[in-house]
């Protein structure tokens, strides 16, 4: 089976703060197809975002599948609070693109 | 007031400063909003403002969009109500925003009565609660102790929607209010006139970003009305839309679980919401729950001033150099550490075209011609911190490594001085779940006629 980076399917991939001490990851899409086809491609999981962020899974703390959104949405615990030294992105808006290159089955 | 009859609330934009067009104002207006009310601030800047209780936005832009605000509202003869005021919601925060609502009442010649809530907690009030066993840990991972409140300089709670009702109940024209929950400050007005708590509250989450639930997004207005079973959403400017994509987009943002959230006092389930396009511009959105806690529990955002804080931006072309970097920063680090002991240093490379945003998480191929560094040092004082950053710089400049091909400086400085002095620097201490008496316990109001 093919695959594409999952950016080739969604319409957005965002990361931001959700509070000091989260990053929330948002999958966004317009095509029903596609968002049922990456929600049930087993791609897309809480062991897959760790991977592609070198986290252990537990560092996951939430993943949903919002069927009325058409989106996926998980969430990690952040390395470092906000604003801590040594922390580099002060609204979590720059840590979407592991996420966004994940490969999926293409469609 | 009836329950049926609609109550529209006019959000100007996202944050308070941050800009909303005329037209999208004098629509919005000619829709006949009962209600002003927008948020100005967040944690999501950082916990900078909080601990240093500088404002977020300057007060020359406060003071324009305020003063559009007000007296359009003058006009209208509704109220205006402005949440976490100056980026945290501290108290020095209010005072600065209230100073300024002060100097446009005079200059626009009208009278009014103002009203501003505090939202500071007293430190021994945090530590009774911790003594009390009256504080959870949101989601730091550990418990808040009074040794972390003795090193807190700057704390404040969530204010929920009933301490800005008593504000209205009191007959205010205009509120400041310190730090509150963003949807609270639009759904008071709403809920203080009969609404269904469960659909402002709602509605304030969706509302709080102005017209970012609305396509094309931006810092711009953006209308709810609150019906008896539903509440509908409309961007002021007519060159915008609200869409069932984009108004249900916004309801995952900057928030983790979207089917659940915890509020002062009570929690909401989202799960069975509804968003159904109404027209080209508006969407309709049903279905919110609301169930009332047992205990009420505010929100505490505290900071510490964690150190002084000196920097260095610099480039690195050559690359023999890129090539060695990561040994090279390790063994300045190393040399830093070592001299300045037992003083304490926190030293951070921020390496660009590396790791510098995501450090740790970063997992991509090293790439590209050149490198951007920040050396980043924070210390118990500012000489210390300058001191520990310009050894760095100076001995990373001049650092022989092996295979070194240009000996005459290793890094490229844009900036004389070098090293930036950048002041205090702040950590977030506090984000705990405190217990409270009642809704309005901890934030007082104050009342004065202009």
């Amino acid at each position: 089976m093919t695959s594409l980076p999952l950016y080739q399917l969604a319409d957005i991939v965002r990361s931001k703060n959700a509070g000091p001490y989260r990053i929330t990851f948002d999958i966004m899409f317009t095509d029903k197809a596609r968002y049922e086809a990456v929600r049930d491609g087993g791609a897309i999981t809480p062991e897959t975002v760790a991977a592609a962020y070198g986290l252990d899974v537990s560092q996951i703390s939430s993943f949903f599948k919002i069927d009325q959104a058409m989106a996926l949405k998980v969430t990690i615990v952040r390395p470092r609070a906000q604003g801590a030294a040594g922390e580099g992105d002060m609204y979590g808006c720059q840590h979407h693109v592991p996420l966004m290159n994940i490969a999926v089955p293409a469609m | 007031m009836e329950k049926s009859k609609s109550i529209t609330v006019l959000t100007p934009t996202g944050t308070l400063g941050y800009g909303f067009g005329a037209e999208a104002l004098s629509r919005g207006m000619s829709l006949g909003p009962a209600v002003i009310a927008v948020d100005a601030g967040s944690t999501d800047p950082g916990p900078s403002y909080l601990g240093s209780n500088k404002p977020l936005v300057s007060d020359y832009s406060i003071r324009r969009e305020l003063k559009d605000l007000i007296s359009a509202a003058h006009q209208a003869g509704i109220p205006v109500i402005v949440g976490s005021a100056g980026g945290a919601g501290t108290g020095p925060q209010v005072d600065r925003t209230v100073a300024l609502v002060r100097s446009i009442v005079a200059e626009l010649g009208i009278h009014l009565k103002l009203a501003w809530i505090y939202a500071d907690i007293p430190i021994e009030r945090a530590k009774a609660a911790v003594d009390a066993g009256e504080v959870q840990d949101f989601e730091v991972g550990a418990p808040l102790t009074t040794e972390i409140l003795d090193q807190t300089c700057s704390l404040v709670a969530q204010m929920g929607h009933e301490p800005i009702c008593a504000a209205l109940e009191a007959g205010a024209d205009v509120i400041i209010a310190g730090r509150a929950c963003d949807d609270s400050v639009i759904a008071a007005f709403p809920i203080w006139k009969g609404a269904e708590p469960a659909l402002a509250i709602h509605m304030g989450k969706i509302l709080e970003c102005g017209a970012f639930s609305a396509e094309p997004f931006a810092m711009d207005v953006m209308l709810g009305t609150v019906h008896a079973d539903h509440f509908i959403l409309e961007p002021g400017s007519s060159q915008r839309r609200a869409s069932v994509k984009s108004v249900a987009a916004h309801s995952l943002y900057e928030r983790e679980n979207p089917f659940s959230q915890g509020g002062p006092g009570h929690i909401m389930d989202l799960s069975s919401c509804s968003y159904q396009q109404s027209g080209q511009r508006q969407v309709k959105v049903a279905g919110a729950r609301i169930s009332e806690t047992d205990e009420y529990y505010v929100k505490l955002e505290g900071a510490r001033l964690a150190g002084y804080r000196s920097v260095c931006i610099a480039g690195i072309r050559c690359p023999t150099l890129i090539k060695a970097i990561d040994g090279l920063l390790e063994e300045v680090r190393a040399k830093a550490i070592a001299y300045f002991a037992p003083e304490e240093v926190i030293i951070t490379f921020h390496l660009y075209g590396r790791n510098g945003v995501m450090k740790d998480l970063e997992t991509a191929a090293e790439t590209g011609h050149e490198l951007g560094l920040v050396i980043d040092v924070v210390a118990d004082s500012q000489e210390l911190a300058h001191a520990a950053c310009h050894q760095i710089s100076g001995g990373l400049l001049h650092y022989h490594y092996p295979d070194v091909i240009n000996p005459s400086g290793n890094l490229a400085f844009p900036y004389s001085p070098s090293d930036l002095d950048l002041g205090p620097h702040y950590e977030f201490s506090a984000y705990h779940l405190m217990k409270v008496t009642s809704p309005t316990e901890v934030f007082p109001v104050h009342f004065e006629d202009l």
